[in-house]
């Protein structure tokens, strides 16, 4: 299984995770910045089990984010 | 005009005397990286400090903006609005048009690059104060405020348009912050407040095709000293400038102090007719104890390119090392107690408190206490106690300042 992690509070909302998965990520509407689709919040941190499918798309996420705040874990 | 990266900062503005201080509310800024900035449940209470202390209050609203950010955008011009916030400062013009559609005062800024009378008097349709762009002269800024005198360029206020410049601090390699670096090497654009810094590290020239390297006397070949204008602060006020900008949300609470106290004491002394080159000396040494990479004096007196630092990071010839926390105040006694976390604190040593509520406070240990009595000096774990004048609280940090050539 593979899980994704999203440290949203220090989102600078640059909209990057977005390109690269956006069938996981979008950008709120709120406060402009990322939400992590279908997640459970734990502490500040979203979390949410991921397929293979869609294992490629997201760690371009990650590797895209400018502040590192998406962890991509198998 | 002082930078206010977080509520030790803002204290620290209005001991060092501030007129009005700008800074960051959630990520739609220069800064954007969390710690610097404030949130949108801040701004009552910082809108709150700045009333009791008179001082004008204004928020950067100033990146590059997406579709996303644009309800963000109207949550905290309403906030600003709601609370008495004075202005926001903005470059797009989405920000602009919103800010102005709900009657909010609009300040330019720099990322907008204003360099020409025309484009002063487009902004005058929704903005009173404009930061004009920082590689223009102080002649051509002179010829701006004249022409806004001769011509009567008025903002919506109804005032005549009021003319603001950066005068101290970190200056951006590329023109008026329009650089890409950060966004080619590390995703993370400056026009998003996420500048890495890529200028200020030092580089190499290499022959790919044999790898021979090429020897540069300073490698580094980007970073642009800070700018510092405090020895013809003079010629700048005389260029008609209103508002004196100080760069520095991402720098600590003494040196928002220390520069606003300089620039203060040397405005003052300018209209006082008290304004000598002797006293700006010892301004400039005095700024020289707090964060700075070697000081320039930018563009504003005509030169023709940057001037380089030469090392990584700071050159203050102070530096703060941490001690420990504040513990409990003694009023009557004037006397602190702090509880030692880390190093030693010896009688005799130059100390800084820095909090949210208390600014900060320089001093020096004359007397210094433990549970035993009076000692030369407390070690890590210990309580000890200091004579301060100003209370200080739980909340704050103590450092003591070293030279940073010892």
């Amino acid at each position: 299984m593979i899980t994704i992690t999203l440290q949203r509070e220090k989102c600078i909302g640059c909209n990057y995770c977005r390109e690269h998965a956006s069938q996981r990520f979008a950008m709120s509407k709120k406060d402009g910045k990322a939400v992590l689709l279908h997640a459970h919040e734990r502490k500040g941190f979203y979390v949410v089990k991921i397929g293979e499918a869609e294992l490629e798309s997201c760690t371009s996420a990650a590797k895209a984010c400018p502040v590192k705040i998406i962890k991509v874990m198998e | 005009m002082a930078p206010a990266g977080g509520f030790d900062s803002l204290m620290a503005a209005i001991q060092g005397g501030a007129h009005s201080v700008y800074f960051g509310v959630e990520q739609l800024n220069m800064r954007a990286r969390a710690t610097m900035n404030f949130s949108l449940e801040d701004i009552p209470e910082v809108a709150r400090i700045c009333k009791e202390h008179h001082l004008r209050s204004y928020i950067t609203l100033n990146t590059i903006v997406y579709d996303h950010d644009l309800s963000l955008i109207k949550t905290i011009v309403n906030a600003a609005k709601k609370t008495g916030i004075t202005a926001i400062i903005a470059a797009d013009q989405a920000v602009i048009a919103y800010a102005r559609s709900v009657n909010m005062e609009v300040h330019i800024s720099t990322q907008v690059n204003v360099t020409n009378i025309e484009t002063v008097k487009f902004y005058a349709l929704f903005a009173d104060t404009i930061v004009l762009a920082r590689e223009l002269s102080l002649i051509q800024v002179k010829k701006i405020t004249d022409a806004i005198k001769a011509e009567q360029i008025k903002g919506p206020s109804g005032r005549l348009i009021e003319i603001e410049l950066f005068v101290h601090g970190a200056l951006c390699m590329a023109v008026s912050g329009k650089c890409y670096l950060s966004l080619h090497t590390h995703n993370a654009s400056a026009n998003r407040g996420a500048c890495v810094q890529n200028c200020r590290r030092t580089y190499q020239v290499k022959d790919r095709e044999e790898g021979y390297e090429l020897a540069i006397e300073n490698e580094y070949i980007m970073s642009a000293q800070d700018l510092c204008t405090i020895d013809f602060i003079d010629q700048v006020l005389d260029a008609g400038v209103h508002v004196l900008k100080i760069e520095g949300r991402g720098k600590g609470p003494e040196y928002v102090k220390t520069v606003t106290q300089c620039y203060r004491e040397a405005t003052d002394a300018f209209f006082n007719g008290t304004y000598t080159p002797e006293k700006a000396k010892a301004w400039k040494e005095k700024m020289e104890t707090v964060y700075n990479r070697g000081f320039w004096s930018g563009y504003y007196l005509g030169q023709k390119l940057g001037e380089w630092t030469n090392t990584h990071g700071s050159k203050a010839k102070l530096k703060k090392i941490y001690l420990g926390k504040g513990s409990k105040y003694f009023s009557k006694l004037g006397v602190a107690e702090f509880y030692i976390e880390t190093h030693t604190l010896k009688m005799g040593d130059r100390i800084l408190v820095t909090g949210p509520t208390t600014g900060v406070i320089e001093t020096t240990v004359d007397e210094l206490h433990t549970a035993t009595g009076p000692v030369t000096e407390a070690i890590k774990g210990d309580l000890c106690s200091v004579k301060i004048d100003t209370p200080i609280r739980k909340s704050d940090k103590l450092y003591k300042l070293v030279s940073t050539t010892e």
